[in-house]
């Protein structure tokens, strides 16, 4: 039994000038908006020379670019084109803001860093080219091997000061992956990539990993033991906990209750399929739903209050909400043949779900109310297994549009649908967690 | 037909678990048969029919597919198996005229094996969500399980257990691939209760 579990970051941040409120903000908000140009200047060295001075100073803008771009709502101009000189400075009055007008920058990014053993201070600003104005100024001290995190937690903070609502990119994946091999595996890491961690090595199926509100641990469903259950895996202390089905049942998989006392499940026995409630060892609270067809893949209201799930009592497998407490179901779907996978979003307002269209599958949302729903992928590939930010603004999902299965990342309009992973296998099953301190 | 696949059975290098390999003729009705019923897979008396002749005491239905994935081999059911595979359409788990037949075929077998006990596995082809098709194939399982046991065979020898989509015997991405991978699949477990 090998023990693994994930290192706890420990950084510190101070806000170092009080920013001014955005002039800019809700410009860039909304479908079809036009994308803010905004320059990621390389961080300047302000300490002694140091071997990962390089790259940190390229590391922490690479990642703060990849963050803006997969928001959709800027255009980051292109490194090459920048102009300024080596000399200037990185606050207000030590650099010249015409640098960056004249290459078409609104937004620019700028910040400094030195290196003290395994130490980083980061000092990040974001100033307003056409007001001649800094924004935000933070610095973060932490581990130099932390700096992506930095990068990602001061891109949140760009975020909000454009929207008025913080980003989601200081945040993990949590994910199956085959790694090209023959085992599916589960791993967390954040959207860039970086501190990818893997949470089993069991060389069996193991599979729908779903956070904990508190982002400390991972809920997913294994073979590894035979008979299908589920675990509970604490990241920062590699504890496990093995749910023990009753009479030889098996669990399928779980979500979380919004409020982290409990967990919806998939339960089998039988060939039958249904959703019972249960506490955080796994313990039966209740049983939800007691219908002979299949019943699985229920997911919470943000408020806790109802489930959202799939059954096939009509027929074909379509989407239902009922009360979570059990009873008063109603469909939900009437379009398709085949409607799986549903989450609801962290608004409140849609559920995002797998609708089979011919012989492809495709990410579609609807009302929480029922209604039209509304296609976001193309049919000309498949994508499947969509799950929500936790600020409800982006869909991730897996889609097999380059030949195997990748995670991807769309806006919740389908736009600006977005590539985040490239191992040799298929990632599949994308669970983004809560936003991460 | 039926004899035929008995006495290829019987005659052929695998092995028969149980010393049950008795030719149709003396087989009891399931569970009753006198020389059987205290046969296990590992025991002494298995080896006292005809089946000691082969250097296994396994019928040769393959190993669990779990077990095929894990040892890198493709999940496939031996084309000598006695326990064929039954197939279903797209998102369906009822069993077609086809599915009845072979049903019908497996049943004879387990009736004139009556101590071998039997895990059937469903499995899906790979379209459609992961949790959705690990419950299809739960219900694969459970229609052929309940026609055997419709057929007399005793449901305490029959466990099921769902792969979904997950461990696949043909991985192309296709129609040709896919029809193969919706199945139910027997496979005679050893030494092991079902539970």
């Amino acid at each position: 039994m090998r023990s693994r579990s994930l290192v706890l970051l420990i950084y510190l941040l101070l806000t170092i000038t009080g920013a001014a409120q955005a002039a800019v903000t809700g410009e860039i908000v909304g479908q079809g908006g036009q994308r803010f140009p905004i320059a990621v200047s390389p961080l300047k060295n302000l300490g002694a020379n140091n071997a990962d001075s390089g790259r940190v100073s390229t590391g922490i803008a690479d990642a703060m670019v990849h963050d803006l771009e997969l928001s959709g709502w800027f255009r980051v101009l292109d490194r090459s084109a920048y102009i300024e000189n080596a000399e200037s400075g990185i606050t207000l009055g030590t650099f010249d803001f015409k640098d960056w007008s004249t290459i078409g920058a609104e937004g620019l990014v700028k910040g400094g860093f030195s290196i003290q053993g395994d130490e980083i201070s980061v000092e990040l600003r974001l100033f307003d080219v056409y007001q001649n104005k800094e924004r935000i100024g933070k610095r973060y001290t932490g581990r130099v091997r932390d700096f992506r995190r930095i990068a990602h937690k001061f891109v949140d903070e760009i975020i909000n000061q454009f929207t008025g609502v913080p980003g989601v990119f200081n945040t993990r994946i949590a994910y199956v992956s085959n790694s090209g091999g023959r085992f599916k595996e589960i791993f967390v890491s954040h959207l860039d990539g970086s501190e990818k961690f893997q949470v089993t090595d069991n060389h069996t199926i193991n599979l729908s990993p779903a956070w904990s509100p508190d982002g400390r641990s991972v809920l997913y469903s294994s073979f590894k033991d035979r008979s299908q259950t589920l675990y509970l895996f604490e990241l920062y202390s590699g504890k496990e906990i093995k749910f023990t089905p009753k009479g030889g049942g098996r669990y399928l998989g779980g979500k979380f209750s919004p409020d982290g006392q409990s967990i919806v499940a998939t339960f089998e026995t039988g060939g039958n399929t249904n959703l019972y409630l249960l506490d955080r060892s796994g313990n039966v609270i209740r049983q939800l739903t007691n219908d002979a067809g299949i019943e699985v893949s229920p997911a919470w209201s943000p408020d806790g209050k109802q489930i959202v799930f799939v059954s096939d009592r009509s027929g074909s497998p379509q989407i239902y909400v009922m009360d979570a407490a059990g009873g008063g179901a109603r469909r939900l779907t009437y379009s398709g043949s085949y409607n799986t996978s549903p989450e609801w979003s962290p608004k409140g307002d849609r559920i995002v779900y797998t609708g089979r269209v011919g012989n492809r599958f495709a990410i579609f949302t609807i009302s929480s109310d029922g209604g039209e729903p509304r296609k976001l992928t193309s049919e000309s590939f498949d994508s499947e297994d969509p799950a929500w930010s936790p600020d409800g603004r982006f869909i991730a999902f897996s889609s097999n549009r380059a030949g195997k299965y990748h995670l991807y990342v769309m806006q919740a309009s389908g736009d600006n649908q977005r590539r985040l992973t490239g191992s040799g296998g298929d990632d599949t099953k994308p669970n983004w967690s809560p936003r991460l301190d | 037909m039926k004899t035929r696949s008995a006495s290829y059975i019987c005659g052929g290098f695998l092995l028969l678990v149980l010393g049950a390999c008795a030719p149709s003729t003396t087989a009891k009705p399931d569970g009753s048969g006198a020389r059987s019923t205290d046969a296990t897979a590992t025991g002494q008396d298995a080896r006292s029919g005809e089946g000691d002749r082969g250097a296994t005491q396994e019928a040769n239905t393959g190993s669990s597919s779990l077990k095929d994935m894990q040892e890198g081999k493709p999940p496939i059911t031996p084309a000598s198996s006695p326990l064929k595979d039954v197939m279903f359409d797209f998102d369906r788990y009822d069993l077609s005229p086809d599915a009845r037949t072979t049903l019908r075929t497996n049943a004879d077998w387990l009736r004139s094996n009556p101590s071998a006990r039997v895990e059937i596995e469903g499995h899906c082809d790979e379209r459609g969500t992961n949790e959705y098709n690990l419950a299809l194939g739960a219900k694969r399982a459970q229609a052929a399980r309940e026609f055997l046991s419709s057929l007399g065979i005793s449901p305490d020898r029959l466990s099921t257990i769902s792969y979904g989509e997950e461990i696949p015997v043909c991985r192309e991405h296709d129609e040709q691939c896919w029809r193969q991978n919706r199945r139910a699949r027997f496979v005679i477990l050893q030494g092991r209760s079902t539970s």
